[in-house]
């Protein structure tokens, strides 16, 4: 088996409508599919993704929504790698303005884009163990490039804006609620905003005062032109903060449109209630 | 082997390729039949053992790279043959702190070797007793590396010694006292004290809080990462323990019987594990 993992660069290919990015766009998906192979239970192959394309632009926030089992934070897991892409292409445009194919990049510039230009927030909060929660979010700001008294300052903005109390900050975060890990877990996200943020889920476990402000975050950073790719939980935070919906079904694209148009169409399957 | 120096230096601190150790007959015939898919890394034709084989992997500075398997599976065989401990039977080993890693570190002749364990990689084992002398101070333990390197001053020998142990948390009042006097949790500390000395751009950790109590092996396990972040040295880390390789690493590297069976992103190798023995083991330490 191949380990080679010498930094090299994946540059586009010739350009192709069908599986090349999109002009302008951050992220570009083309033709992904994903299956999961459980060797552990007699070798079951289960399908999860089966061939979506979508593009995400500056400033431009997408949410994706379906049912349960749609395929929803498979996609988003598979543009950050934890998952392992089976084919297709996911093309990211770098802030040098190059095109990589994150299905198809060695593992350290996978690790190198993480730290400094994709960044990922999920429902719950996996934090380090015995790590402070200011410095998570620190430390997420000087993975981006800050220094360590900007990342310190700005943390601490960051928390007071998504209503950590002061007394909270030097506490290992597995003492939190679950309602505070995804707060901090949200200001660690978008603390120097990343050029592509995918949020999954991030104010499931929030009471409404928590989850405006941790909306109006999240709207804020259409200013700092940062793509957005979204699975929110509710309509209502579709509706307020996604610029395109794109419902999956069955691991494949069913509609894509404003979410005026996407969320009053009842022939689509959503997860909630309208 | 020399090779003209390129114009740019390697981005890697430690770049390994296609390393193997055979215990036994080295020739060719002693790998048929040996391998993940034939369940043993003995071959059945000379009784040799394929301990590793056709492993390769490199390290960035400020990386930390993982190297996950069960005993057996010639994790801690390929550590040693970095370290110099044992030759490899096989393979290139560069570091670009000898020659812009232009040499392989393989075909230097002992002495050489063990000079590089002063200043360009070190390594952290297990049992402290592989690293330090137990019956010497753990400020002359320290002090071993720097003068093997020609520091002769003793006050700044003693001050670059409390320097390290203050870093590595141990009580500066124990400073003179013989290792073996420490508990298993301050002699890993010191350990790890000896083998940063020199500041070494690449750092080898075998097991390093393997048998030590949880909160004993909590509290140096938070030193490791701290250290990873903030020194810039390229790490490898040794270990069968999935909460040590996910806090301390970014990539991993899969052994069984002495092959890679796969390498991935950590998180990656955790939650979309491929090889059936990579899921094997992810199912095992998550139940």
């Amino acid at each position: 088996m191949r380990t080679d993992i010498t930094m090299t660069t994946t540059t586009q290919p010739i350009a192709d409508a069908d599986t090349g990015p999109a002009p302008g766009a951050v992220l570009s998906v083309r033709g992904l599919r994903k299956d999961f192979t459980l060797h552990t239970i007699d070798g079951r192959t289960v399908g999860a993704l089966h061939g979506v394309d979508l593009d995400v632009g500056p400033g431009e926030h997408v949410a994706l929504a379906g049912t349960s089992g749609a395929g929803k934070s498979t996609l988003l897991r598979c543009v950050y790698r934890t998952y392992l892409t089976g084919s297709g292409h996911i093309w990211f445009r770098t802030e040098t303005g190059e095109s990589v194919d994150i299905a198809a990049l060695p593992d350290a510039e996978v690790a190198q884009l993480r730290g400094h230009e994709i960044g990922y927030v999920s429902q719950f909060l996996r934090s380090q163990p015995r790590r402070s929660v200011l410095s998570i979010v620190a430390t997420a700001g000087v993975a981006r490039g800050m220094d360590r008294e900007a990342a310190h300052d700005a943390a601490a903005a960051a928390l007071r804006q998504v209503g950590i109390d002061e007394q909270l900050w030097d506490m290992h975060a597995t003492v939190l609620s679950g309602g505070q890990k995804q707060r901090v877990n949200i200001a660690a996200g978008t603390i120097s905003p990343p050029r592509l943020l995918l949020l999954d889920e991030p104010v499931s476990a929030l009471d409404p005062a928590n989850r405006a402000a941790v909306l109006d975050l999240i709207a804020r950073l259409e200013e700092t032109g940062t793509a957005v790719l979204s699975v929110f939980h509710d309509l209502d935070a579709i509706e307020r903060l996604a610029t395109r919906v794109v419902v999956l079904g069955g691991g494949k694209v069913l509609a894509t449109g404003a979410p005026e148009d996407i969320l009053r169409d009842p022939s689509l399957p959503l997860e909630v209630a309208r | 082997m020399s090779t003209p120096v390129p114009l740019a230096p390697p981005t890697w601190a430690l770049k390994v390729e296609g390393l193997g150790r055979i215990y036994g007959d080295p020739s060719a015939a002693s790998l048929a039949g040996t391998g993940p898919e034939h369940g043993t890394a003995v071959s059945p034709a000379t009784g040799a053992v394929v301990a590793a084989w056709d492993v390769d992997f490199d390290v960035a500075p400020g990386e930390a790279l993982g190297i996950i398997g069960e005993s057996g599976s010639g994790k801690s065989t390929v550590m040693r043959c970095v370290a110099g401990d044992e030759i490899a039977t096989a393979g290139t080993i560069a570091l670009r702190g000898v020659d812009a890693g232009t040499t392989n570190i393989r075909d230097l002749d002992p002495s050489a070797r063990r000079r590089l364990r002063l200043d360009q990689i070190s390594a952290v084992y297990q049992d402290p007793a592989a690293g330090l002398n137990l019956d010497v101070s753990a400020g002359g333990n320290i002090a071993d590396p720097l003068t093997a390197i020609g520091w002769r001053n003793y006050g700044r020998i003693r001050e670059r010694a409390a320097q390290l142990l203050s870093r590595v948390e141990v009580p500066l009042d124990r400073m003179d006292d013989p290792v073996r006097s420490f508990s298993g949790g301050m002699r890993q500390r010191v350990q790890i004290a000896k083998a940063l000395a020199n500041d070494p751009p690449v750092l080898l950790l075998d097991e390093p809080t393997t048998g030590l109590d949880a909160s004993v092996a909590a509290g140096v396990l938070d030193l490791l990462r701290g250290l990873l972040e903030e020194t810039g040295v390229a790490a490898v880390v040794v270990s069968h323990d999935f909460g040590v390789i996910e806090m301390l690493t970014r990539r991993v590297l899969v052994m069984q019987h002495g092959r890679v069976v796969e390498s991935g992103l950590t998180d990656q190798l955790l939650e979309d594990p491929q090889h059936p023995y990579s899921q094997q083991l992810v199912a095992a330490a998550r139940g």
